[in-house]
């Protein structure tokens, strides 16, 4: 049942996001970097959530992701739709084999996770680009562009760990303080 | 891993794959569709940065509201006599050009949009208008200001409409320098610098084309093109002549980051 509401408001969240990022402009003095939130949230859900529900939430991200930044010109998609889904799932696996680490609450893999997720994302979005428009040139600007959203999605990730951290003591007061123990006796 | 988990990773990347197999129309359709479940709040999020911006900026006098609005009423009769008087000498043009046996030129049908929401993403560079197909709003229609081209349609929703902007590097326009016979196609470039208001490119000019820094650059009106002739496109900022070609490096007319309203061309009237 706690992993239903979870993933519920995972859903929420990541609609919520996804619109605030459009009203978020480039950051001019970064080079025209953006700040790219959705990664850093999926992240701290497949660090949370029971596999199945992780993959659950990157179907959903990643269909998301992409429906919502699909670039269709003169008939022709430039990165195919699920493209994202893949790679969330991907990514989701890999987070996975750290839920023990944040069951015993040691969450900072959150923070590399989101790190490397994010630009990882933004690199694979501008390698299949490269090649749909058959020329790769790589400028300071680009690698600004895939390094700083992802310096930014780690403090993000934190930032969502104590929010989550909070709300799951106010709700389930119980269930933090067993965590707390386990955490401790560890 | 259990065989659950495999079989789900099996499902879903089995929905990935058809997603990946949809025909360009279907994505679109799919991507409008999400465009309208978004759209009340991107109207809603627009009108509170609009409150906000104008908190204190907005505030005038009634004095200052009187005067502005006579200065503007002047100019709205001295605009419509204009207008009218173009209307007549428009007639007698095609007219004439009838009578010389040239294609008639059109008259397009501006609709005013307003920018409801920029593109997050990193790659493209697009917006979003409050337009869409229950206006007359098509796939492909240009996008224009009073200054010069913006850019043109592209996924089409009942109530909104992504616009591909110029400086995008997948939006191409065929264009001509001003008082010369060059001619060549306009394209942005795949990662802007944010120093300037955009970069374009003029490409396929002759190696030793007589371009000047300050030349107007002009749409061509190829025909069948999404783009009609004789609309601004920028100024020549440098001239690069290549091994087989001349490039030319253009300012946009219009500066794309700070943009709020535009007009549609839906077509001839």
């Amino acid at each position: 049942m706690k992993n239903t509401i979870g993933l519920a408001i995972f859903c929420v969240v990541l609609f919520v996001l996804l619109l605030m990022q459009s009203f978020i402009p480039p950051i001019r003095f970064l080079e025209g970097a953006r700040l790219l939130l959705v990664p850093a949230l999926f992240c701290y859900a497949a660090l949370t959530l029971p596999y199945p529900a992780m993959l659950a939430a990157a179907l959903v991200t990643g269909f998301l992701c992409d429906v919502a930044y699909v670039h269709v010109v003169g008939g022709q998609v430039e990165i195919a739709v699920g493209w994202s889904i893949i790679y969330f799932v991907i990514l989701g696996s890999i987070a996975s084999g750290f839920r023990p680490e944040m069951s015993r609450g040691r969450w900072w893999p959150v923070i590399p996770l989101s790190i490397v997720g994010t630009s990882c994302f933004l690199l694979l979005q501008f390698v299949m680009i490269s090649v749909r428009r058959e020329g790769f040139f790589f400028s300071p600007e680009t690698a600004w562009r895939i390094l700083v959203p992802g310096l930014l999605a780690g403090p993000f990730a934190m930032l969502v760990h104590f929010v989550v951290s909070f709300f799951n003591q106010l709700f389930w007061p119980r269930a933090t303080q067993r965590h707390s123990a386990a955490a401790r006796s560890y | 891993m259990n065989k659950w988990n495999i079989g789900l990773i099996a499902v879903v990347v089995g929905i990935a794959l058809f997603l990946s197999t949809r025909p360009a129309a279907q994505v679109q359709d799919m991507q409008a569709g999400f465009l309208s479940l978004l759209s009340p709040f991107f109207r809603t999020g627009t009108a509170v940065q609009e409150q906000l911006g104008s908190v204190g900026a907005g505030l005038k006098t009634l004095d200052q509201l009187e005067k502005e609005n006579v200065t503007l009423l002047e100019e709205n009769r001295v605009l419509l006599t204009t207008n009218n008087l173009l209307r007549e000498i428009e007639g007698e043009n095609n007219q004439l050009r009838q009578a010389l046996a040239y294609r008639e030129r059109s008259v397009f049908k501006l609709l005013p949009a307003r920018i409801i929401a920029r593109d997050a993403s990193t790659w493209w560079n697009t917006v979003t208008i409050n337009r869409g197909f229950a206006d007359g709003i098509e796939t492909d229609q240009p996008v224009l200001t009073e200054i010069g081209l913006v850019g043109k349609t592209t996924t089409v929703g009942k109530n909104e409409t992504k616009v591909l902007l110029l400086t995008d590097e997948t939006c191409r326009v065929g264009a001509r320098i001003e008082g010369t016979k060059e001619q060549g196609i306009v394209s942005g470039i795949r990662v802007q610098s944010q120093r300037s208001t955009g970069e374009l490119h003029l490409n396929f000019l002759t190696k030793n084309a007589p371009v000047e820094p300050s030349q107007k650059v002009y749409s061509a009106g190829v025909a069948n093109g999404v783009f009609p002739s004789g609309i601004l496109i920028g100024t020549v900022v440098e001239f690069r002549p290549r091994a087989l070609d001349g490039q030319a490096v253009l300012e946009p007319a219009v500066d794309l980051s700070k943009i709020e309203d535009v007009f549609v061309i839906l077509g001839a009237k």
